[in-house]
């Protein structure tokens, strides 16, 4: 614009407070790329510095000066409309002129920041501070995004997932995962116990999928995306066989739970087990777990203990040590659905039926995303 | 899942074997590379790689194991460069969560036991926990083939960090925790072992049981493993150990398995602790699989049982220093597998029998070997085998099926290992045993038990022995009711006879009553053989009552009825040697005769001359009545006469019509030469025979011989035959020269000339021919004799002057 003459005729900086010692976080922008930018939770002060330094000498004219703290929500399909959840505005300087560079201080005090920042691809979730000083042509701003991380305490209730499922005459097992919430550097360990196996199964995974769901009603859009694949198991297991599960979560991308942020958009994820035979066939189910983000602090004395790793098949976990049977699969007597005990109520989702389906899926090469049936 | 598709070739699997190694060469090369350069993260993931050509489906066993082995080889560097760098303090625990991001399970997994490993070694504290973790983990690999070699690779890792202290060691974990993790490494393994067994089609399964034979080792190396433990005392070998290997052995319920592992535990474990833990080992034996080979897992404990206590036997004696424990006296050996195997047949009903004989004859073996002194044992045994076979109503074991084979075998260990059949005699249930078999088994062991009391020179001194012995071997003394209607082949027969016939020696008591008494009990048993085996077994028990004489005779000063008993053993000659003539045979009744005229002359009981001359007067009659043939006429006559020749126990009275009987049949005989030989032949018994008259002196009754010479002369001369004639021409000169030298004065050197003259008259006369060769020969040899006397002459004066040869 400075080509013009009578461009930008200012820069306007931000500096945060405590800036060097506070901590970064990457976050996607929308064209995919990772940046880094400070790190502030919710309830925190954003104050700091603004510098307005003068390109030329003179003076800037102006109808005046703020700062705003906005916290937004974008649909990328609705552009036009961004949904601010927060805006906090300050008066920087009454209008009038600008002589000479000018520092203001601005504080935004405990300033309430509810949701976390998102990348999605659909949505963006973002913070930001943005300086405008407001002329009567064009406005000089300066925008200084900001990362959120919302932290929760320990969940009151965390049972385990537990159920069991199957396809009938065809394959049961019961699985457990030994909570139903885990934070982000979290291990889900639990375990695949076989009750009956009529399939010649070639491995089994364990999928991370993130369900992002945006818009409302008829404008639904949901988008699944596989963060991780996990091989838990290499060939067939005959009946009895039960089989570890350990997936540790902070290597990989994920973000906590999010559910109906501001009514806009909801970010789940589902631990998906999925089991593959010999003719490709899928059989898969999907059980949504909840991701939270745990404070730094509290993560330090819980690593406190060094001799242990938390991530170890702790002895509950263990299963019967007696050998287990071993004959051919095909003379074990069928499992009769109704002997079996029920699933144990603590999934979210229905729980009436003793055996839960799973989804058979025909081979059809990798169908890494599976159709979601729940969704409209 | 296929264990290895069908399809591939060896070719196939050649080229699938390079193309992985050639991957493992970059990869090992690359991963080399970046530790070098302390990369270890991508040298991680070159490991990875390196690790993620392990997840073939495509390999034979042999093949992967190849490949297995180059990819281990190669952690080996990685091992070595994280442990020294975590020895220089770098932080294990994130290096073992962050293998732990390895997609596929195969690499991660043995990235984890590398980690892992040097986890332990530097953090010895978290021992336990990281063991059971990593045999846990392992179970995420269901996959037999991979499986197997994954949990071998932990069992190899493993190897020397195991805990093998006896005491509970909060820190480092103790024996126990080995055990466990051994243990259970060692269940799933089998189970993956077991697994191959029920997977692919089913016309596969030969290559599938080969395929699992080839593996086997893996599965047998954990108990290997248990087996090196030091800590293991026997208590934990008891109490843990065993009955975990057997629990997770049984109920696999596979043959192979069951099998493998069995043997695998007698062969890795020490004999004390089989000795501590037979029962429980034995009655797992019963609850295997019926295809398992039962029979072979306790006929192995039992050898080596067996070789123990021999070798510990064989130490130093009780008492001395060095002497090995043997068997406890607490650990009743015998009993506990006698029954347990009672067990083991009563629960496998379909077990075939010549298994279940199989385990008595190694039954039997540890009873000899382990209590050479308890015979009790050993017949035990035997009688199991006969209530067995009582049970499962077996009649009669046809020669050569598999029980009677095995059976053979059980009764001859008693035969080879007491090498002396009046222990085997002892056996109360020997005999019933043997009634089982057909007549060819009887047969065969009969032989054999004789074979064996001529090998060991057993002499059997009662008569109740002998008549055992022989009702043991009743299928060679005489004909049996089941025996088949065939031919034997003589020869084989001939030779089953001499051995009976070489038995009879054996037969020697102590004393000559019981002698008697044995053999009369023997003959009682021969002379139920049947004609064509009496030629073969009566004459030895002749030369055995012979013989029994003579002892008789020698005990003349401590027995008073010895003359009594002489003439009962005669009798008793006299009757068998009859009943051989009944089963009409002519020339061995004549011989055992003439034997026994001679022995009777020999003993000079009360009234020998009696029982001689019927002895002799038999043997006559047999000649008359008996021997038709004139070569044999010839043979017996001149065993008569020679027989006669020498026997001096006749008066006159009874000399002379024998004398004169010979030179009758003599002259009598059909064929000319056979005359003219025979009565040559006489002239010896009027020359050097003796009588009673002549007081055991020869009475040489020159006119007599001159007379029977003479004869012979003229008989020769009728022979029309001229080469015959001329042989016996030579003979007769050769009898002439004979007596001549022995001094017989009516013998002149004219004679001889005569005779030398007519030889050399018709000798030109005859065609060449072998026999003329032989005559010319013979002639030639006599006047050889003749000059060399004529040269030397003896000091005493036979002159032979005038001899023209």
């Amino acid at each position: 614009m400075s080509f013009f003459g009578f461009g930008q005729s200012a820069d306007i900086e931000i500096t945060l407070d405590g800036a060097e010692t506070r901590k970064t976080a990457d976050i996607k922008s929308e064209d995919g790329k990772k940046e880094r930018h400070l790190l502030y939770y919710d309830g925190e002060t954003v104050s700091g510095k603004i510098n307005i330094s003068l390109r030329k000498a003179g003076k800037l004219e102006h109808q005046g000066v703020k700062v705003e703290f906005i916290g937004q929500i974008e649909l990328y399909y609705d552009r036009g409309n961004h949904h601010e959840f927060t805006s906090l505005v300050k008066e920087l300087a009454r209008p009038g002129e600008l002589t000479h560079n000018t520092v203001y201080t601005f504080e935004f005090a405990n300033v309430e920041k509810p949701f976390e920042s998102y990348t999605g691809s659909n949505v963006r979730l973002r913070y930001f501070l943005k300086v405008t000083i407001v002329r009567r042509l064009s406005d000089i701003v300066k925008e200084l995004e900001l990362v959120v991380h919302t932290l929760s305490s320990y969940p009151d209730m965390n049972n385990p997932i537990k159920m069991e499922v199957g396809i009938e005459d065809c394959l049961h097992i019961e699985f457990e995962y030994n909570k139903s919430k885990y934070h982000l550097k979290d291990v889900i360990v639990g375990k695949i116990y076989f009750l009956l196996v009529r399939i010649k199964i070639k491995h089994m995974e364990i999928a991370i999928i993130k369900r992002e769901t945006t818009g409302s009603g008829p404008h639904t859009f949901t988008e699944n995306e596989t963060i991780a694949k996990y091989e838990i198991m290499d060939g067939a297991p005959v009946r009895g066989e039960s089989i570890p599960i350990r997936v540790f979560l902070a290597g990989y991308d994920l973000a906590p739970t999010m559910r109906d942020i501001n009514k806009k958009f909801s970010v789940r994820y589902y631990l998906n087990l999925v089991l593959m035979d010999e003719e490709d066939r899928r059989y898969f189910k999907q059980q949504e777990i909840t991701l939270w983000r745990k404070g730094e602090k509290s993560r330090k004395s819980q690593t406190a203990s060094p001799h242990m790793p938390s991530h170890l098949v702790s002895a509950e976990t263990g299963f019967p040590q007696g050998a287990a049977q071993n004959g051919p699969p095909s003379v074990t007597p069928p499992v009769q659905s109704g002997q079996l005990p029920s699933a144990n109520i603590t999934n979210v989702e229905d729980a009436q039926a003793p055996i839960e389906s799973m989804t058979r899926e025909e081979g059809d090469g990798e169908g890494a995303k599976e159709v979601n049936s729940e969704s409209n | 899942m296929p264990m290895t598709p069908a399809i591939t070739g060896v070719e196939e699997q050649e080229k699938l074997l390079e193309d992985a190694i050639g991957v493992v060469k970059v990869q090992a090369f690359q991963m080399k590379h970046c530790l070098d350069k302390s990369k270890l993260m991508d040298a991680l993931k070159h490991a990875s790689t390196m690790l993620g050509e392990l997840r073939t489906s495509l390999l034979s066993p042999k093949s992967y194991y190849e490949l297995y082995m180059a990819i281990t080889d190669e952690l080996r560097h990685l091992e070595l460069y994280l442990l020294d760098e975590f020895q220089k303090g770098r932080k294990v625990t994130d290096l073992y969560e962050l293998v732990q991001y390895v997609g596929n399970i195969v690499p991660r997994l043995y990235l984890l036991i590398t980690v892992g490993l040097v986890y332990i070694k530097t953090t010895p504290g978290l021992k336990r926990d990281l063991l059971r973790d990593l045999v846990e983990m392992c179970r995420g690999v269901q996959h037999p083939l991979r499986g197997l070699f994954l949990r071998n690779y932990l069992l190899q890792c493993t190897r020397n960090i195991l805990p093998d202290v006896a005491e509970e060691d909060d820190e480092d974990g103790s024996v126990r925790d080995s055990i466990d993790f051994v243990l259970m490494n060692f269940a799933e393994m089998n189970k993956l072992w077991v697994r191959m067994q029920h997977q692919g089609h089913t016309r596969d399964r030969e290559r599938r049981e080969r395929e699992r034979e080839e593996l086997r080792i893996l599965v047998g190396t954990n108990l290997v493993r248990l087996s090196q433990l030091e800590s293991v005392t026997l208590e934990k070998y008891k109490k843990l150990v065993l009955p975990g290997i057997l629990e997770q052995v049984v109920s696999c319920r596979d043959a192979i398995a069951q099998e493998y592992l069995m043997e695998c535990i007698i062969q890795v474990f020490p004999d004390e602790f089989h000795l501590q833990t037979l029962n429980a080992f034995l009655k797992s034996c019963a609850e295997l699989q019926n295809g398992v080979n039962v029979k072979n897992i306790i006929i192995s404990l039992i050898d080596r049982l067996a070789a123990f206590s021999q070798r510990s036997d064989g130490v130093g004696g009780p008492g001395s220093p060095n002497q090995v424990p043997g068997i406890p006296q607490d650990v009743k050996l015998f009993d506990v597998f006698s029954d347990q195997i009672a067990i083991i047949i009563q629960t496998r009903q379909d077990m075939p029998p010549e298994d279940i004989v199989s385990l008595q004859v190694a039954l039997i073996n540890l009873a000899h070997k382990c209590y050479p002194d308890r015979v009790n044992y050993v017949d035990k045994v035997l009688l199991t085998t006969v209530q067995i076979f009582q049970k499962q109503n077996v009649d009669k074991l046809e020669y050569n099926s598999a029980v009677s084979r095995e059976l053979v075998r059980l009764m001859k260990i008693p035969v080879d290992n007491y090498k002396n059949i009046l222990i085997v005699l002892k056996l109360e249930h020997f005999a019933p045993l043997l009634d089982y078999f057909d007549y060819e088994g009887r047969k065969l062991l009969a032989i054999y038990i004789i074979t064996n009391i001529l090998e060991n020179e057993t002499l059997i001194p009662t008569q109740e022995q002998v008549d055992a012995v022989l009702s043991m071997v009743s299928p060679l003394v005489q004909d049996q009711p089941d025996q088949p209607n065939i031919e034997e082949d003589p020869e084989d027969f001939a030779e089953e006879q001499g051995l009976l016939g070489r038995l009879i020696h054996h037969f020697k008591s102590e004393t000559a009553d019981q002698q008697y008494m044995i053999l009369s009990a023997a003959r009682k048993h021969f002379s139920a053989g049947g004609n064509k085996r009496i030629k073969y077994t009566l004459p030895p028990i002749v030369f055995q009552a012979y013989q029994l004489a003579f002892i008789y005779k020698g005990l003349k000063d401590q027995d008073e009825m010895w003359q009594k008993k002489c003439q009962k053993i005669f009798q008793f000659c006299h009757a068998t040697i009859t009943a051989l003539m009944k089963a009409e045979l002519a020339e061995l009744p004549l011989r055992l005769f003439l034997q026994g005229a001679i022995a009777i002359g020999e003993i000079r009981f009360d009234n020998f001359e009696m029982v001689a001359y019927e002895f002799m007067s038999q043997a006559f009659s047999i000649y008359e009545d008996e021997i038709s043939d004139s070569k044999a006429q010839l043979a017996a006559i001149t065993l008569i006469i020679a027989t006669f020749e020498q026997m001096s126990c006749f008066c006159e009275e009874n000399a002379e019509p024998i004398r004169n009987q010979c030179v009758l049949y003599a002259s009598k005989l059909l064929r000319k030469p056979d005359q003219c030989r025979g009565i040559a032949t006489c002239s010896h018994i009027f020359w050097s025979g003796k009588s009673l008259a002549t007081g055991g002196k020869e009475m040489q009754n020159r006119f007599k011989v001159l007379d029977c010479l003479r004869k012979g002369i003229r008989i020769a001369s009728q022979c029309m035959d001229t080469s015959v004639q001329v042989q016996l021409y030579v003979e007769l000169l050769n009898h002439y020269i004979y007596f001549y030298e022995k001094g017989n004065t009516t013998f002149t050197v004219d004679i001889v000339n005569q005779v030398i003259a007519k030889i050399k008259e018709e000798l030109p006369n005859l065609e060449v021919s072998e026999e003329t060769e032989q005559i010319q020969k013979h002639l030639a040899n006599t006047l050889e004799h003749l000059r060399n006397r004529m040269e030397s002459p003896e000091a005493d004066g036979l002159s032979y002057q005038g001899l023209i040869l």
